[in-house]
């Protein structure tokens, strides 16, 4: 990583202008520093500082965009080798692969797979980002077709495969406006690609037989212009390629490394179990773009979690939605829990209160994804906050008794809640959330 | 080592191993170099001389060649008045005396199979059990390891009466410590005592009748030395690393009943090897010898009901209770219970009587463990809504307990009280505050419940620092007076050791790691005049907890070298946060806002950053949630500051550092900060005080700008330039 | 354009532990280098798979988890039989569940004769897992302890609460123990030092950093397994330096979005193929993080991980 905050405020106009929609320049710096904000916002810049501060904050690898709009889908701009060193920033794209040689049954068939795979959870909507298609029929015009289809039935990022570059510039051509990945360009065509590239604004793949032929290509085209390059080193193998990829672009800056990779799980094996077990390794280690045959619900789903788990910041909790859940078929004697909003916290309690079948409401208090102790401690889920936040979340309607099951870690306030909170009997439960069936097994005995 | 008992050790040797060679002798004649011997049951041979020496002796031929080495081991007879004979020359007399008396025992096995039970328990016609094998050894080692059971008491002849000996015998038991008896006195032993008062005795009720010989003492070593090899990886022969995994792991002692004879002295000088003390009831010369250990040896004239607890205190023995004995349940489940009016049986203290609390540290001697004691009325002898007044004075002992520690045991009082079911504790100090409930008293709860809770916990939690603890209740007015002034002082002079402290004298600052597990390479370092960030843990908090809780977060670093006083590095704090950041903070200094600051991890009281328009720093409080001059709020700030990351110009820290002589020094201190919440100005106003007084602005508080000035820089700086603020005057800032 | 590939400077090495006796004796750790990062260092003992077996016939298994062992699951005996000759189980975990004082609550002593039981009948090394209450592991592993004396076994978890008595019995029987520490490096560490200062030998610890499957706090594990490798093999820290186990089947099979069928889920897709793909994709994270030994349950799922294992040692 380049610049420290306070470098880069060195070279703001310090005027507190507010323009760039930050109060001062220190915290538009801050924001500059930590990638949430683009230089481009704070009109009085000069060129000049803004290609200073520009490279040095550029992360080592280049953030790719594949698509446009809301299926615009970001790769790369990754700063570490491990997620606990920052975080990982762009989950790498899940992509399905269609063939110009599958019939058409198949290709709706595997295209209603990939459109149908949306899952939401946490309030974070997970789903595969891209559909390749690959020319596989020598025959330009079938292909061509087979891209206007997929244009047509889905918004969705695009990968356009093949090996015919005059078929492949004829496709991109006419979908450019989508901002389609090319694929790819080999020491053969790169000239061709890459001019093509260039003049379309179009991300491209590269293709290199190995580390060295990929590194030479990509030179060759960082020299022409380009900037949006995604790599493929050829193996089919791909776990060491990837690590040294990586290590290059970050350890020694390797200009020619500094761009997302494409890994192809789906040609290493013909079993979608196995395809999905090494899906899974490239999602730990390094791909950018994973291509996967077919998108079952019972694979994408694990992997889509996989995915999300990996690249959560480590820094910044998950969360779920301050709100009344209730599980099971709760009535009004169901007993009522609470707990913090951590969304780890809120499965765990989720989950064994679900395995104890005895319906209940839980109560999920916002408390900024702290866990229990922590923000007790923090003074987010003190009394008063709680007793608040009880009489607003509805629960008193829904209910005809009055008492309030608190994790046994908060046991320090329940004098005080039943103080906040005079019509509710305060009840301490476990704990540990693996306690909770004997426990309310027992409180609804 | 006194000369009287170095030449009785020697004296005692060279009568036991001539012994052990006659017997020897004789049994070579009768069965031959090649018969085999042993104890019964075990893989350790005869276990001590196999720990010792790693010589497996598993026939008659082999326990010759021991003991011939012996002899060669055996120091001469002191007979010339001027010589003095060298500690260890006693102490390899005693070794002899073990290995010759394994010997003898192993000899015995082969003559009279049954003279020993080979039982955990005695039978009706052999009341000797004899060697432990293997799996009594395994089975009751895990316990001495595993620390539920604190040790073993080796005793040697027999008490003056019966009473006496079942009296020591249950005072122990009581103790969890294993009772090991041999050794007749007057042709009496304390085994037989203890069977003829009726006491079960065996391995299962740990009252172990080895034999009736003195030389019987040596399963006592033998079953040590095979917990050391069993349970110390000790490999045999390694004669030091044995020695030393005693004296370190198992404890140990020996209680003789009894004239002592020179056969004693000689086992004695044996087991002082292993660090393993003798306390008598006969008059016996003070022993000490730093390079063994830097408890008394030998003490003598001990009276019978004193002898345990003194073998107890010089062997340092930590107590184990496991069972709180009050009449109410306990645990942290009832620490947030209210008792409130209309269920109050009884109170004292928050203001409507006099209340106090203190811990203090005595010496060894001075304290009686267990003991609680209460001076004037308890509960029971109040009516219902009554009150009294409240004094509890905490006398604790300890061989690691240092005068530090006080305020950080008197502390707990507050949580294990309301731990209590139907108690209710608020406050420290003389401003606390106990309400018991209704139910409580029915139950029978009285003031003394609370000595033993607080005589329990303070050993089961602080048991590293804490060997003895005595309760005094006062409950009369004069009484609670007298204490209340005396606590006062205490509080004084304990604020003032505080306050005093200062970074350049403390040669060790602490570590605090806790935190890394949501952020990896965050280390706190807290020092004298910066306490830890999230307001919890001062410097003293951390010496505590290192020594409760040695290979815990909280670490001594000896500072090292001092690179820069102004801006506050030292070598080895270098060293230690880079290591333990796993290198990705290589360099700290901890009195820097803007380089290389400490980094933090996410639960800091306040955040400090810079103003440049102002030329200043600002600090906000985790409460305030409203905007700040930097334009950021506290959240965001704290992100920044956060996540153990180096960020310049942005630092997490605690109220209490505000209020220190250290704070950003290396950027000019206090003087620097022009905005705080305003809250935040009114929570540290006392103790800002003096520092104020020091930078000369007695006032300086008011020259700060709070959110009733402005939420930006440009609202403030006119107001501070009205003021007169230092900072706009200072060196830039950035 | 040659590449110059940038290598960790690796200065230490994972403990190898031996487990088990005799010739079905199976040796773990001796990493020199980040998991299957092979171009730049060994491993010489590939990560090895446990295959779990219960003391009594589990009750709220998912039919798919069931259906392997449905013919053995009230016999821990012939169900551990079954592991090993009918899906070649190089190891054994038993789980001790019906301890568990909020459960079944079976006695110390009757736990301890179901264990020996199954250690006299199988060669293989056998894991016992506790039901993870403090008081009653101490109990009942100390019981196993003593009664399997000789069986070298691998028992635990073994936490900062009880693992002076259950230390001092393996130590006192020679078994390996298994270091637990809730998802926590610097706890990790320190209970490896409890255990050293025990003077429990260096090659019968195995860490387990507990498990979260994946979208259950995955990636709490998976980064503290990577810190605790990051940190034994190039940051010379001595007391990381032990081999990794995971007892993830019972925490992936207990989850919703396993157990849930198609028919009320249909996005989920196949219910078995599903649970099987969330068991061995949580595998093969943990894998990937540094996992020696994994403890699963559905035959398929051991197969793709085994199948990876092989794959990524021949890479």
């Amino acid at each position: 990583m380049g610049l420290s905050g306070i470098e880069i405020f060195k070279k703001l106009p310090k005027t507190n202008c507010g323009k760039c929609g930050v109060p001062t320049c220190l915290a538009f710096a801050m924001k500059l520093a930590t990638g949430q904000a683009e230089l481009d916002a704070c009109p009085d810049i000069s060129e000049n500082v803004k290609e200073e501060i520009g490279l040095a904050s550029a992360p080592p690898v280049r953030t790719v965009v594949i698509g446009i709009g809301e299926r615009a889908t970001k790769i790369g701009g990754e700063t570490v080798l491990f997620r606990h060193e920052k975080r990982f920033e762009n989950p790498p794209a899940f992509t399905l692969l269609l063939s110009d040689n599958m019939d058409d049954l198949e290709i709706s068939s595997r295209l209603s797979g990939f459109n149908n795979a949306v899952y939401e959870r946490v309030s974070v909507v997970m789903k595969p980002e891209l559909v390749a298609i690959r020319g596989d029929s020598a025959d330009p015009l079938r292909f061509n077709t087979l891209v206007e289809k997929i244009c047509n039935e889905t918004d969705a990022g695009l990968i356009l495969m093949n090996e015919d570059v005059e078929a492949l510039s004829q496709a991109v051509r006419k979908c450019s406006g989508r901002k389609p990945l090319i694929y790819a360009a080999t020491m053969e065509n790169y000239e061709i690609l890459g001019s093509l590239a260039l003049e379309l604004s179009c991300p491209l793949a590269v293709k290199g037989d190995g580390l060295e032929e990929l590194a030479d290509v990509c030179d060759k085209l960082i020299g022409m212009g380009l900037k949006d390059l995604v790599l493929d080193s050829g193996a089919r193998n791909a776990l060491e390629d990837q690590i040294i990829i990586r290590r290059c672009a970050l350890m020694k800056k390797t200009k020619a490394f500094g761009f997302p990779t494409i890994v192809f799980p789906c040609l290493m094996t013909g079993n979608l179990m196995k395809e999905t077990i090494i899906a899974c390794q490239m999602i730990a280690k390094y791909g950018g773009i994973i291509v996967l045959s077919e998108i079952e619900g019972y694979s994408i789903f694990p992997l889509l979690l996989a995915r999300m788990n990996i690249f959560t910041d480590p820094q910044r909790p998950m969360t779920v939605e301050e709100k009344i859940y209730e599980i099971g078929a709760v009535n009004e004697n169901s007993p009522v829990l609470i707990t913090g909003n951590f969304s780890l916290t809120y499965f765990i309690v989720s989950g064994e209160v679900e395995a104890s079948h005895v319906p209940a409401y839980l109560l999920i208090k916002d408390t900024e994804g702290l866990s229990v102790l922590t923000a007790w401690a923090a003074g987010k889920f003190g009394a008063d906050t709680i007793a608040l936040f009880v009489k607003k979340s509805g629960i008193e309607e829904k209910i005809k008794h009055r008492r309030l099951v608190i994790p046994g870690y908060l046991a320090a306030i329940s004098g005080e809640l039943e103080e906040e909170l005079p019509d509710w009997e305060i009840l301490i439960g476990p704990r540990e959330a693996s306690h909770l069936p004997a426990y309310l097994k027992q409180l609804s005995a | 080592m006194s000369k009287i008992i170095c030449s009785a050790a020697i004296q005692g040797a060279h009568k036991i191993v001539s012994m052990a060679e006659v017997k020897c002798d004789e049994a070579l004649e009768k069965w031959g170099p090649d018969q085999n011997i042993g104890f019964p049951n075990t893989t350790y041979y005869l276990p001590v001389i196999y720990a010792m020496l790693g010589t497996p002796v598993e026939t008659l031929g082999n326990a010759r060649e021991v003991l011939n080495k012996c002899k060669t081991l055996l120091p001469a007879i002191v007979k010339d008045e001027s010589w003095l004979p060298s500690l260890d020359s006693a102490l390899e007399a005693g070794m002899s005396t073990l290995f010759a008396e394994e010997i003898l025992e192993a000899i015995k096995y082969l003559e009279k199979p049954d003279c020993y039970t080979k039982t955990e328990d005695p039978l009706i016609d052999n009341i000797w059990l004899g060697a432990a094998d293997d799996v009594i050894m395994r089975k009751r080692g895990v316990e001495f390891v595993d620390g539920s059971a604190p040790g073993f008491a080796i005793i040697l002849g027999a008490a003056p009466t019966t009473e006496i000996a079942v009296k020591i015998a249950i005072e122990l038991q009581e103790k969890n410590l294993y009772v090991l008896m041999c050794a007749d006195h007057d042709g009496k032993t304390m085994s037989e005592q203890l069977i003829e008062a009726g006491v079960q005795i065996g391995w299962s009720t740990r009252l172990v009748s080895f034999g009736q010989s003195y030389t019987a003492g040596v399963f006592a070593v033998g079953f040590a030395v095979r917990a050391a090899m069993s349970f110390g990886g000790i490999k045999p022969g390694d004669f030091d690393g044995n020695l030393l995994f005693c004296r370190g792991g198992i404890f140990a002692f020996i209680i003789t009943l009894g004239a002592i004879t020179e056969e004693w002295v000689a086992n004695a000088a044996g087991a002082i090897n292993w660090g393993v003390p003798i306390i008598a009831d006969a008059p016996a010369p003070k022993l000490v010898v730093p390079e063994i250990c830097d408890y008394e040896l030998i003490t003598g004239d001990i009276s019978h009901d004193q002898i345990v607890q003194k073998a107890i205190d010089v062997r340092g023995l930590k107590i184990k209770i496991s069972k709180i004995d009050i009449p109410m349940s306990y645990g942290p489940a009832f620490e947030g219970e209210r008792i409130r009016k209309e269920d109050l049986y009884f109170e004292c203290g928050g203001g409507k009587t006099l209340g106090v609390e203190l811990t203090v540290s005595k010496d060894m001697s001075e304290v009686e463990d267990g003991k609680i004691e209460i001076i004037g009325p308890d509960i029971d002898e109040v009516k219902e809504g009554g009150s009294l007044p409240f004094g509890i004075l905490i006398e604790v002992a300890g061989r690691q307990m240092q005068p530090d520690f006080e305020p950080i045991l008197e502390r707990q009082i507050h949580h294990l009280v309301n731990y209590i079911q139907g108690v209710m504790h608020i406050g420290q100090r003389s401003i606390m505050w106990l309400r018991i409930g209704k139910a409580a008293a029915e139950k029978g709860f009285l003031l003394k419940h609370l000595g033993k809770v607080i005589h329990a916990k303070y050993h089961q939690e602080f048991s590293n620092i804490v060997d003895k603890v005595q309760v005094t209740i006062y409950t009369k007015e004069k009484k609670v007076r007298e204490l209340l002034e005396s606590a006062k002082n205490v509080y004084v002079q304990r604020d003032k050791r505080v306050e005093g402290m200062v970074d350049e004298t403390e040669e060790t600052f602490y570590s605090c790691t806790l935190c890394q597990s949501f952020a990896p390479s965050h280390v706190c370092i807290i020092t004298p005049e910066r306490t830890g960030m999230c307001g919890a843990y001062n410097w003293l908090d951390c010496k505590a907890s290192n020594e409760i809780n040695p290979t815990g977060p909280n670490q001594p670093i000896a500072k090292g070298e001092c690179f820069d006083t102004v801006k506050g590095q030292w070598k080895k704090i270098n060293d230690f946060v880079s290591r333990a950041s796993g290198r990705k903070v290589e360099k700290v200094n901890a009195y820097s806002l803007m380089e290389f600051p400490m980094t933090a991890c996410g639960c800091f009281e306040c955040v400090a950053t810079i103003l440049p328009m102002c030329n200043g720093v600002m600090v906000v409080n985790r409460d305030f949630m409203g905007m700040t001059p930097s334009g950021m709020k506290f959240t965001t700030l704290a992100g920044l500051a956060g996540g153990g990351n180096q960020t310049p110009g942005f630092l997490g820290i605690s109220k209490h550092y505000i209020c220190s002589r250290k704070f950003i020094k290396a950027e000019g201190g206090l003087k620097r900060v022009v905005w705080l919440p305003k809250m935040l100005k009114e929570e540290i106003s006392g103790l800002i005080k003096p520092i104020c007084e020091d930078i000369g602005i007695p006032d300086f508080l008011d020259m700060i700008a709070d959110e009733t000035v402005g939420f930006t820089e440009e609202e403030i700086l006119p107001f501070l330039q009205e003021k007169g603020h230092p900072a706009l005057a200072m060196g830039a800032l950035i | 354009m040659r590449i110059d590939i940038p290598r960790v400077a690796y200065t230490g090495t994972i403990k190898e532990i031996t487990l088990g006796r005799n010739k079905n004796k199976i040796t773990i750790g001796g990493e020199s280098c980040y998991p299957f990062h092979l171009f730049e260092g060994t491993m010489p003992n590939p990560p090895k798979i446990a295959m779990e077996v219960y003391d009594s016939a589990p009750e709220d298994w998912p039919d798919s988890a069931m259906e392997p062992f449905a013919d053995v699951v009230d016999d821990p005996v012939a169900w551990a039989r079954k592991c090993i000759d009918v899906y070649g189980a190089e190891m054994i975990a038993l789980q001790m569940a019906s301890t568990d004082p909020n459960g079944k609550n079976i006695p110390a002593d009757k736990a301890a004769a179901i264990a020996k039981k199954v250690s006299d009948e199988i060669e293989v090394p056998l894991i016992i897992w506790g039901c993870e209450n403090v008081d009653k592991d101490t109990e009942v592993l100390r019981s196993i302890c003593e009664i399997c004396e000789g069986r070298d076994l691998i028992i635990g978890p073994v936490v900062e609460g009880n693992y002076r008595a259950i230390g001092a019995t393996a130590i006192a029987y020679n078994h390996t123990v298994i270091a637990s520490t809730p998802i926590d490096i610097n706890l990790a560490k320190q209970l490896n030092i409890l255990l050293g200062n025990l003077n429990v030998p260096d090659d019968k610890i195995i860490i387990d950093p507990s498990i979260g499957p994946i979208g259950y706090g995955l990636e709490y594990t998976y980064s503290v397994m990577e810190r605790i490798r990051v940190a034994a093999l190039t940051q010379e820290d001595e007391r990381l330096q032990y081999p990794i186990i995971l007892n993830l089947a019972k925490e992936v099979w207990k989850i919703k979005e396993v157990n849930v069928s198609e028919t009320e889920a249909p996005l989920y897709g196949h219910k078995k193929s599903r649970g099987v793909l969330f068991e061995a994709l949580t595998a093969q994270c943990m894998l990937m993080a540094g996992a020696n030994i994994l403890i699963m349950r559905h035959p398929e799922a051991i197969g793709l991980v085994k199948e990876s294992i092989k794959d990524l040692m021949n890479s």
